[in-house]
């Protein structure tokens, strides 16, 4: 970290404001996870629907990755943790990278 | 991702159903609780075991680490480990280290919890009620509650991602373990994980009608 130069004035408070960054949670593929489970998973933790499930679950195992939550960079830690626990191999990133 | 497995080649067990009361079922032998009573129990071991010896003043170059230069003492080393607590980030490693700071401790917990609550059903279960008391091999019923249900599917998970990363399974490789000798060790640890994979279907099928 690094502190400000002394001589710049400080800027008003709406100035500083930056709308929260986007950020997204990616589900990679692995040779391991069940393509049932993986659906399952999305089902029960994000309370998606069995089609967008198998949906996501799908795009993990052709694709490779797909972004399966977005939101507030804490949101996403979360739901990363979550994913985690559950096994799958998931990282988060900035919405758009 | 794995397909329906198959099972491998020792299936002696039924397949999980739906039980009255939102649970679920199946028949196991004897022999099946006792190698997921010894599997389970090597998976708490691992999960429980922290991460001490990723110390750097233990391993590696000591001058490094005592400057912080060496590998980065939080990230660990063992690819069993690395996969069950994977990085967050793919490419920022400070971050990816703060993310472990903050979660390694309560995932390992979490899965440490569900290991355990594995081995208290397994030790819960008692013998089929149909089954004549002379059958020699003993068939046991297992009865799971939804909490207990989902402790299984992690745990079965987290088995399957270790055995999985030591035998270097990758995607449609199937061909490869059909044609390991039998007498190959890893070709009876990839029946093992084969027939977890078998096992988890089932329980997932099972769950998933539950759903919707």
């Amino acid at each position: 970290m690094t502190t400000a130069p002394a001589e710049v004035e400080r800027p008003e408070a709406e100035e500083v404001v930056v709308p929260d960054t986007p950020w997204a949670t990616v589900v990679w593929n692995d040779p391991v996870n069940l393509m049932s489970y993986v659906t399952y998973v999305f089902q029960t933790y994000f309370g998606y629907a069995r089609k967008k499930s198998e949906k996501l679950m799908l795009d993990v195992h052709e694709k490779g990755r797909a972004i399966v939550s977005s939101g507030t960079r804490e949101a996403m830690e979360r739901d990363v943790e979550a994913m985690h626990g559950y096994g799958l191999w998931a990282t988060m990133q900035k919405a758009g990278d | 991702m794995g397909d329906d497995a198959e099972g491998g080649g020792l299936r002696l067990s039924t397949a999980f159903r739906r039980a009255r009361g939102g649970g679920v079922s199946a028949a196991f032998h004897q022999v099946e609780i006792e190698l997921l009573r010894s599997l389970v129990g090597q998976l708490l071991e691992l999960v429980r075991d922290e991460p001490s010896s990723r110390d750097p003043r233990q391993a590696g170059d000591p001058l490094a680490a005592a400057f912080g230069l060496g590998d980065d003492p939080s990230r660990p080393t063992d690819p069993v480990v690395l996969r069950l607590f994977p990085d967050a980030y793919r490419d920022d490693s400070e971050a990816a280290d703060e993310f472990r700071r903050f979660t390694e401790r309560g995932l390992r917990e979490a899965k440490a919890g569900a290991a355990a609550a594995v081995l208290a059903s397994l030790a819960a279960a008692g013998p089929e009620p149909d089954e004549p008391a002379d059958a020699g091999q003993e068939k046991i019923r297992l009865s799971l509650d939804p909490d207990e249900a989902d402790a299984w599917l992690r745990t079965l998970t987290d088995l399957r991602l270790a055995l999985g990363t030591r035998l270097g399974v990758e995607e449609g490789d199937d061909e490869r373990w059909k044609t390991l000798p039998d007498d190959d060790p890893r070709s009876q640890v990839h029946d093992v994980y084969a027939w977890l994979g078998w096992v988890q279907e089932t329980l997932v099928r099972a769950l998933s009608a539950g759903l919707d």
